[in-house]
């Protein structure tokens, strides 16, 4: 089973419908196959979470609990309502927001004041990512985006704020943020061809 | 806040960017509303794209610390059919979890740390053992995440720390607990809601478990407050030793 997941070309990419064989052989306890899981996800896991944490430590801890977190639930993978890539994504994301909004009360004024130097995520994208053709496609497409649209997106995504947040940050009304966010992702949607 | 409105928070939402309340609120939306469900789901595989455009290069000890654990968490089971039906509603409790830990980690404020991880982590172990404690996870997740609730939280008589999470609203209590002293095992500590100066039985906490949560059996209308006795194995229809804890609820 490692060759679906490890043994082709491009090992961090299974073929569509890959990940989700995986999984269903996860979900009856196959580890060989939650190897291959892990080898598919863990990188983009790692890279979401630390976004949103930036603490490597911390990161590296909430990445581990989301990568077994996939292993304990792959049974309640439901491929009717996504992708399993877009699953583990959204369990990663959640886990990474919780753990920053537990802690954020003591810190919100230095998180904010961080926030303000923060330059479009895209910008600082690590040299080390696997990923050549998806970054390449996702700046594509992010640039296409309006600049509010944009940084919008990229602050609730990566860094993990609620649109008030956003909203505060980028010195605009609720209800435009509300709107970006939305019609932001939408064309990101559109650019990326992605459909559910 | 009108529909057209909550139709334009799919995008928050599938980014996590709505604070608690609102969340809730739109969960709600959606059970009804199947384009924001389709639209939501393809906004979270949007999103997704944008994980894979951060990914690194993991160190190779979080895959062995990983592989390592795996082999002793127990899976979870499908999910009954019923709840799969619904687009979203499979979300259910990996979307609630935040709740609890959020409310948790608020509970955890007000007693020793360590209590928020313990609730949650004593929750996961009892979901993961039956159907049954899953539900029971559920309910006391509901409470945790029902705008009304009152969170009271006391040091038990003989050590570990009990709290009580009550929703006038959706009818219910729920009990977290840590570090409660061990029993021996013909006796198990009882849940008790005051009702007009009699103690009425409300449920027993798991034989054994010294930390985690549990709901309690009835409303907690009209109650004065809850309390917790050690009855021998089983409970008993009224208390018979004097409560360890005892919490007002109003």
């Amino acid at each position: 089973m490692r060759a679906v997941a490890r043994g082709d070309d491009q090992p961090s990419a299974p073929r569509p419908g890959a990940l989700e064989t995986l999984l269903d052989r996860v979900s009856r306890g196959d580890q060989d196959a939650f190897d291959g899981v892990y080898t598919a996800v863990a990188g983009s896991v790692l890279g979401l979470v630390r976004r949103v944490l930036r603490d490597p430590a911390q990161s590296e801890e909430v990445a581990q609990e989301v990568l077994i977190e996939v292993w304990r639930s792959a049974a309640r993978f439901d491929p009717r309502q996504g992708s399993a890539m877009a699953w583990i994504m959204t369990v990663a994301h959640r886990r990474a927001v919780d753990r920053v909004r537990s802690a954020q009360a003591s810190t919100a004024r230095e998180h904010k004041a961080a926030a303000r130097d923060h330059r479009p995520a895209f910008d600082e994208v690590s040299e080390q990512v696997e990923r050549r053709l998806e970054r390449e496609q996702v700046r594509r497409c992010l640039e296409q985006l309006t600049a509010l649209q944009r940084e919008s997106v990229t602050l609730a995504y990566y860094r993990g704020y609620t649109y008030r947040e956003t909203a505060d940050l980028l010195d605009t009304a609720l209800g435009t943020v509300k709107t970006r966010l939305r019609d932001g992702l939408i064309r990101l949607r559109d650019c990326l061809g992605v459909t559910s | 806040m009108t529909t057209v409105d909550l139709h334009t928070l799919t995008g928050a939402y599938a980014l996590d960017a709505l604070p608690e309340a609102e969340e809730r609120e739109f969960a709600g939306h959606l059970e009804a509303c199947e384009a924001c469900a389709r639209e939501v789901a393809e906004l979270r595989e949007t999103a997704a794209r944008l994980a894979l455009a951060v990914a690194e290069v993991p160190p190779t000890a979080l895959r062995s610390r990983v592989m390592a654990a795996i082999p002793e968490v127990r899976q979870l089971p499908p999910r009954a059919r019923q709840d799969t039906v619904r687009p979203l509603r499979a979300r259910g409790w990996r979307q609630r979890m935040p709740y609890l830990a959020a409310a948790a980690c608020l509970v955890g404020a007000a007693v020793a740390g360590g209590v928020a991880v313990n609730a949650e982590h004593e929750a996961d172990q009892a979901r993961a053992h039956t159907a049954r404690a899953e539900q029971q996870a559920a309910q006391v997740q509901s409470v945790l995440a029902a705008p009304d609730a009152t969170v009271r939280t006391a040091a038990l008589k003989g050590g570990g720390t009990g709290t009580v999470v009550a929703s006038k609203q959706l009818g219910r209590t729920a009990f977290l607990y840590s570090d409660l002293p061990a029993l021996p095992g013909s006796h198990v500590y009882e849940l008790w809601y005051s009702r007009n100066g009699t103690m009425v039985p409300a449920g027993l906490v798991a034989s054994g478990s010294t930390s985690g949560s549990t709901v309690l059996a009835g409303a907690p209308a009209g109650a004065a407050g809850v309390g917790v006795t050690v009855e021998p194995h089983g409970g008993s229809p009224r208390p018979t030793t004097a409560p360890v804890l005892l919490v007002p609820l109003s």
